[in-house]
Order: C-alpha cells, then sequence, then structure tokens
C-alpha cells in the first residue's frame, strides 16, 4: 500500500471518529497543512461532512485553507462537498459572518462566492 | 725311551687340546662391552645368600605382601566406589532440582499469543485499513500519520 493512500485511510478513520473534537484537531493540524494537494482536499471534505462549526470555520474562514486554498483543484472539492451537504444552516451562518466581519478581503469575496451559489444551490 | 716318546707326546696333545678347548670358548663369547675378556663367562647366577631363608619365611612374606595388596584394593574400591555413588547422588539431586525449577517456571509463565500482531505480520497492510484504524485512539492515529510522513522523506 502507497504512504498516500495509508494517510487517507487515516483521515476517512478520523472523520468517523468518536472522538470528534480531537480528530478535528488533527485534521487541522496535519491535513490542511500538508504539501500534498490529495491530502489537503481529503482532509477539506472530511472536514465539512463533520459539518460541525469548529470543523467548518477551518475551511471557511483560514487563508490558504478549504475553499481559500491556492489549489483550485482543493477550493473546488471544498466547494462542492459544501454544496452536497444536506444541512447547510451552520455553513451559511459561517459564510455571513465572514463576509460580514473578516479583515481579510480576498477571504471576505471568496465567502461572498460561495454563498451565493449555496443560496441558488 | 718309548715310554718317554709317549708322555712327551701325551702332554704335547693335552697342551693342543687344552689350547683349542680355549680358542673355541672364546669364540664363543659374546662381549657387550667391547672389553676383551679371556675366561669362560658365567651363563647363570650362581651367588647365593649367605643367610638362606627357610620356605615358612617365604610364604610369610608372600601371604602379607598378598594381604597388603588386597586391603590396598580394597581400599581403591572403596573410594571409587564412594566417589560413583557421591556422583550418581549430586547428579540425581541436579536433576530433582532443575525439574523442581522447570516445573515453577511453567506454573508462573503465562501464554499470550498477539492475535493482531500475527494478522498484521500476515496480513501488512490490514493495520491500515480504515476499520482497523477506526478502533485507533486519536493520539496513536496521529502517531502513525507522522511516522508515514517522516518515512517518505
Amino acid at each position: 500500500m502507497e504512504n498516500i493512500q495509508k494517510i487517507k485511510n487515516i483521515i476517512e478513520a478520523l472523520g468517523e471518529h468518536k472522538d470528534s473534537e480531537a480528530a478535528i484537531s488533527l485534521l487541522t493540524e496535519l491535513g490542511t497543512n500538508s504539501e500534498d494537494d490529495e491530502i489537503r482536499e481529503m482532509t477539506a471534505r472530511t472536514l465539512i461532512k463533520k459539518n460541525t462549526h469548529e470543523s467548518l470555520r477551518v475551511v471557511l474562514i483560514s487563508k490558504g485553507k478549504g475553499i481559500n486554498d491556492l489549489s483550485a483543484r482543493v477550493a473546488m472539492a471544498s466547494i462542492n462537498e459544501l454544496l452536497a451537504l444536506k444541512d447547510k444552516k451552520e455553513a451559511i451562518k459561517i459564510l455571513d459572518d465572514t463576509i460580514k466581519m473578516h479583515s481579510d478581503e480576498e477571504v471576505r469575496n471568496t465567502a461572498r462566492s460561495v454563498r451565493a451559489l449555496m443560496t441558488f444551490s | 725311551m718309548e715310554i718317554g716318546k709317549l708322555s712327551l707326546h701325551k702332554t704335547i696333545n693335552a697342551k693342543n687340546i687344552q689350547n683349542e678347548n680355549t680358542s673355541k670358548e672364546n669364540k664363543l663369547t659374546t662381549n657387550p662391552f667391547g672389553v676383551s675378556f679371556k675366561g669362560n663367562v658365567i651363563q647363570a647366577d650362581v651367588f647365593e645368600s649367605a643367610k638362606k631363608s627357610s620356605p615358612l619365611n617365604n610364604i610369610t612374606e608372600k601371604s602379607k605382601l598378598f594381604a597388603s595388596a588386597v586391603v590396598s584394593g580394597i581400599n581403591n574400591f572403596n573410594e571409587s566406589f564412594k566417589s560413583r555413588i557421591n556422583s550418581i547422588v549430586s547428579f540425581g539431586k541436579k536433576v530433582t532440582s532443575d525439574f523442581m525449577d522447570t516445573i515453577e517456571r511453567i506454573g508462573n509463565t503465562e501464554i499470550t499469543f498477539d492475535i493482531e500482531g500475527f494478522k498484521n505480520k500476515l496480513f501488512p497492510d490490514r493495520q491500515y485499513s480504515v476499520k482497523y484504524l477506526s478502533n485507533k485512539s486519536v493520539d496513536e492515529l496521529k502517531g502513525i500519520w507522522t511516522d508515514i510522513e517522516s518515512a517518505k522523506g
């Protein structure tokens, strides 16, 4: 088994883990900072699927992570995952707060675009 | 005159015979020391002790020798028998103590079989399966992740 597949399996296991808080912390620490696009993409997907305030904050308002990732592949995968959520309430609330209050304009613009997509989806 | 001739002839013959005998003996004798020796060599021990011992004394001395030999033989046998018995006894004691130690060790030994480890060795990828990883704690998963990252270089 390749190393990347092993890490993917760890991320998947963390997505199903009972200790959700610790799992999100580990995904934020190692997954979102990985050099590998594939790992960052999978981490973002997993965090969005968790659909908690803490996990969504990481991928929506952190610069260089989730929808703000420099890799278009990671950003697009994150947006697709957000659009696929059944319960979008928490995500929309965080996006609204980001549009209103975030200090970085680029982050605010990205949040606005995603918010629009979610409204029409 | 004839008697005189005869006696003279006899004298000469006797001298000749004596000379022949001496030369024959000299020829037959071997001298191991390389020293010339004229005369007869004594072939057998002819010396006799001045004090002759009686046959009874001989028997007594011989029996004493025999008795001492028997006694020393018995002593030697006893010693060797004792040492053999001792070595057999000590061997038996050692075997018994070793056996008891083994029994004690067996009594104190816990036999465990790491089935998970065995399965992981049999199927190396199994320990990276999602099902297997899901049962690990987050700290353990962090350790595994870090190990993989460091192995990647």
